[in-house]
């Protein structure tokens, strides 16, 4: 079995739920359970506030797209934006602790991305900026 | 460690440098993505073999145009791709006065060696014309984007046409976008970007497909201030005969209201939007929803 669906929104931080919305509706259809489901919608979350907040910074913000591509035994969401592109770099994990006491911290929401999806890439090309993320499914 | 993403400092180059590519590479490899400018380079009809893709061959049909020989009927396509340009422009006049045109489409290398859509023009050769590009004196106005001819623009506005309009509308443009999405894929090309130049023409390329560089949130401000108890429902007072009551119902009605300056109202104008569209891809967005036109 192999599908794609596509939802575009603008990207702005009231359009997060309509993603949400999006995400379960699909999953639902799919029949991928709803603790996966959350884990894509929390995922999408982080995603889309990053580029909502620092991709589109400046400019009168375009759209965030949004694909869902079900395999045999994998998802893979793919969040594109047309905005500012953004460059991998290394660095320290950010501190759960602080977080944990409300101190602040920066660079969970893609660490987060990290430990819940099975697989992470970014790359820009003629078609944007482009987050892929891949989760298994477990289905055979 | 981890692997963060920060933002990058300069733009990014989605292809090759147009004048590195020779055709040698480009026939070597079908994946190499190939530019207008290397296009541009090769002899006349070998350009005409590959520009041809861009008109359906239905629209030439309608026009009595042979679609191999570009003649025909008293018509002729016009071609313009200069071997140092990275620009193509094709177009249909009028016989009889060369600056009325029935169709243009032209394509242009941009400042990140990606493809832009610069014009797209299908203007039906036996529709009444309105002169809304000449003011008063006899200056181009550029659509009524520089200057307006305000009487010719409400005649045309009385006609049913959108702004920007000088003719009712050759229709095709759904087969001129397929076309286009042919010749980027020939051109191992995936996406093309545009500015649209109406309120209307936003409209149009979101039905083909089309997401937003920019101007995304400004098309949903549009739509949500175009409601009743918005400032644009609110600023549709009559005070110009674009600015009619019933305005914010239609995409035509709103887009001629965003032409007459409504968009002030709500500290904004209509500028800076840019849209993209991915070969084979719809993107699905629909910022006037179960619009009338």
């Amino acid at each position: 079995m192999r599908d794609t669906f596509i939802f575009t929104r603008a990207a702005e931080l009231d359009a997060l739920p309509a993603f949400r919305e999006f995400i379960a509706r699909v999953c639902e259809r799919l029949k991928i359970s709803s603790e996966l489901a959350f884990e894509l919608q929390l995922a999408c979350d982080e995603a889309a506030t990053n580029v909502i907040k620092h991709g589109y910074a400046g400019m009168n913000p375009g759209s965030i797209m949004l694909e869902l591509r079900a395999q045999l035994n994998t998802i893979t969401m793919l969040l594109s934006d047309f905005g500012h592109p953004f460059e991998p770099v290394e660095t320290d994990a950010p501190d759960v602790d602080a977080l944990l006491h409300d101190e602040p911290t920066t660079g969970f929401g893609l660490y987060f991305i990290y430990r819940t999806m099975d697989e992470v890439s970014y790359y820009t090309d003629e078609m944007g900026n482009h987050l892929v993320l891949v989760k298994n499914t477990g289905k055979e | 460690m981890f692997r963060a993403l920060r933002l990058k400092q300069a733009p990014v180059k989605v292809a090759p440098e147009p004048k590195t590519i020779s055709i040698e590479q480009w026939l070597g490899d079908a994946q190499y993505p190939l530019a207008i400018r290397t296009i541009n380079t090769l002899s006349h009809d070998a350009k005409q073999r590959f520009y041809r893709t861009l008109i359906p061959p239905e629209l030439l049909g309608q026009l009595g145009i042979n679609p191999i020989l570009w003649r025909g009927n008293g018509y002729a396509v016009e071609l313009f791709a200069d071997p140092e340009s990275g620009k193509v422009n094709l177009s249909i006049n009028n016989p009889e006065d060369t600056r009325d045109a029935y169709f243009v489409l032209e394509l242009q290398d941009n400042s990140t060696n990606g493809i832009d859509l610069n014009l797209i023009l299908l203007n039906d050769p036996f529709a009444e014309k309105f002169g809304i590009e000449y003011d008063a004196d006899g200056h181009a106005t550029q659509w009524g984007t520089i200057t307006r001819n305000l009487v010719e623009e409400e005649r045309a506005q009385r006609a049913g046409l959108a702004p920007a309009q000088v003719r009712a509308g050759m229709g095709f443009s759904r087969e001129v976008l397929n076309q286009l999405d042919v010749f980027l894929a020939l051109c191992a090309r995936q996406a093309i970007s545009l500015e649209p130049l109406t309120y209307v023409s936003a409209w149009i390329f979101e039905k083909r497909g089309f997401a937003y560089v920019r101007g995304h949130k400004l098309m949903d401000d549009i739509h949500r201030e175009f409601q009743p108890g918005g400032k644009l429902h609110a600023a549709l007072d009559h005070s110009t005969p674009f600015r009619h009551p019933d305005a914010w119902q239609t995409v035509r009605g709103r887009a001629w209201a965003i032409h007459d300056g409504i968009l002030e109202t709500i500290g904004e104008r209509w500028r800076d939007l840019r849209m993209i569209k991915v070969v084979g891809k719809h993107a699905g967005v629909e910022t006037f929803p179960e619009a009338k036109y």
